[in-house]
């Protein structure tokens, strides 16, 4: 029955001969394709190559332990419906497999229509499953796609406007009072910061899309940090903070795309002078070994709060700067997190509250 | 009394058209206004600008090009100074446009919105 066919096989893991063939017997009657083994580990080899849609688990075997066998299948077999086998008297660690993850279970002596209507009910169970999950997955994208439509007919609108304040900005000039000309810089600010929103936004969608980076080839990392310094250093001298850099002449080259990995240090760069009171400094620090390279941007600012470092990539969150009107799109390191992702690498951070930030990007070589 | 300068701009965007026209009237332009690229060609030889400023993207994508090459392929249009605005649509491999060798030379590609002070600085360094 092919319909029966495209669930997966079914597995029974059971040391008692009887078990495995009176399984067997009763389920392939019904349809169903079964393969039977002896013992945990040669049913955890089975069950990654033919990923089976349930699997029996004795509870009570020697060698390997049911609840073991449960917690690898769980964790290697995406979807898998577990029902475990147990003695008369161990209704104990049926629960317990339970609490583990196990569907359900089945005390023996069972019935062959005991087992018939397990099966079912699990299959069905595991069904839900997956419909849930691709329902949830194209719910997400279909806000992920709404944003990104939204995006973009924002940005035309955003253009108009700040085209209409330069045009404030030299046809009322004059006679505009201070307090008039800080309210339309104050406009002109957040407008700005809504468009990075938005840039960013569409970039990430890109990386995700994979439309965002090119091509890749061969670059040289250490002209890619030039460039970032480069581009930061007008920001850095007006913030009064000093930008360092000790990176070695023979920084070996990596596989990647150098425009986004530019964006990706001005990025961090820009973060350390958010974060960074005047006076202070940004140190840029590569160095690699065999197998990767790495780059570190540290900085002397007033750091991460412990509670907030682990969300910091996420999308949206935003810790305040220290100048008062500095709000970042939230979405800077999520961007920066990605880019690092579609080149192999790591991004990490580390911070002392006073005493600073360290972000290390780690490229494989 | 010295005559003013005129400016042309060809953009479909009614806003910016608008925009542009008051930064550029305040800084003593005469300053003329095209919806198409039709009606844009048309004022060039009515008007006899002495700078157009050409949108990319009007009701077709690269639109400003074809406008671009009629300007240049006019008379009166072969060394007149002109400007392209890029469009703000633009993403990826378009985002920076570089011009192929045979395509007709513009003078400056400006990327919208222009910051007020750099379109004044720009057209005066172009005509005065």
């Amino acid at each position: 029955m092919a319909e029966k066919e495209s669930e997966g096989p079914l597995l029974v893991i059971d040391d008692e001969e009887t078990i495995r063939d009176g399984c067997r017997q009763v389920l392939e009657k019904s349809g169903y394709t079964v393969i039977t083994t002896t013992n945990g580990l040669d049913g955890i080899r089975i069950a990654r190559e033919k990923h089976p849609a349930l699997v029996f688990v004795d509870l009570k075997m020697p060698g390997m332990s049911g609840l073991e066998i449960i917690d690898v299948l769980l964790e290697d077999i995406p979807y898998v419906v577990l029902v475990v086998i147990t003695g008369y008297a161990s209704i104990v660690s049926a629960v317990e497999s339970m609490k583990r993850g196990a569907y359900d279970y089945l005390p023996k002596p069972f019935t062959p229509d005991q087992l018939r209507a397990v099966t079912k009910r699990g299959l069905e169970h595991r069904e839900l499953r997956i419909e849930a999950k691709m329902l949830r997955d194209a719910k997400e994208q279909i806000e992920k796609d709404f944003i990104t439509f939204v995006s973009h007919e924002m940005r035309s609108p955003l253009v108009t406007i700040q085209q209409y304040m330069e045009s404030l900005k030299v046809v009322a000039g004059d006679c505009l009072s201070g307090e008039a000309r800080d309210i339309i810089e104050r406009c002109d600010k957040r407008i700005r910061n809504l468009e990075d929103l938005v840039e960013h936004w569409l970039d990430i969608r890109h990386i995700e899309n994979g439309t965002l980076i090119r091509e890749k080839e061969r670059i040289d990392l250490s002209g890619v940090i030039a460039q970032a310094m480069e581009d930061m250093k007008p920001l850095c001298e007006k913030r009064e903070l000093a930008l360092e850099e000790d990176i070695p002449e023979d920084l070996p080259m990596i596989i990647g795309d150098g425009e986004s990995l530019v964006r990706v240090f001005v990025n961090i760069i820009g973060n350390a002078t958010k974060y960074t009171p005047a006076g202070g400094s940004i140190f840029v620090h590569g160095e690699y070994d065999m197998h990767y390279v790495s780059v570190s941007v540290s900085d002397t600012g007033r750091g991460i709060p412990a509670d907030k470092l682990p969300f910091i990539f996420e999308m949206f969150y935003r810790v305040k700067g220290e100048v008062e009107d500095q709000r970042g799109s939230g979405l800077g390191l999520a961007f920066c997190k990605r880019i690092m992702d579609a080149h192999g690498g790591k991004i990490d951070v580390s911070s002392q509250e006073g005493k600073g930030t360290t972000f290390v990007l780690r490229f494989p070589r | 009394m010295t005559v003013k300068k005129k400016v042309l701009l060809i953009d479909d965007d009614r806003d910016f058209l608008m925009a542009t026209k008051l930064i550029l009237e305040k800084s003593g332009y005469e300053v003329f206004l095209a919806e198409s690229g039709k009606s844009g060609l048309a004022m060039i030889e009515s008007t006899c600008p002495d700078l157009a400023i050409v949108d990319m993207m009007m009701e077709t994508w690269g639109e400003g090009f074809d406008v671009i090459s009629k300007i240049r392929s006019l008379e009166m249009g072969k060394d007149m100074p002109l400007v392209m605005l890029s469009g703000v649509d633009l993403q990826g491999p378009y985002q920076s446009y570089e011009p192929s060798d045979e395509f007709p030379k513009v003078n400056m590609i400006l990327h919208k919105p222009v910051k007020a002070e750099d379109l004044i600085r720009y057209v005066g360094e172009l005509i005065g």
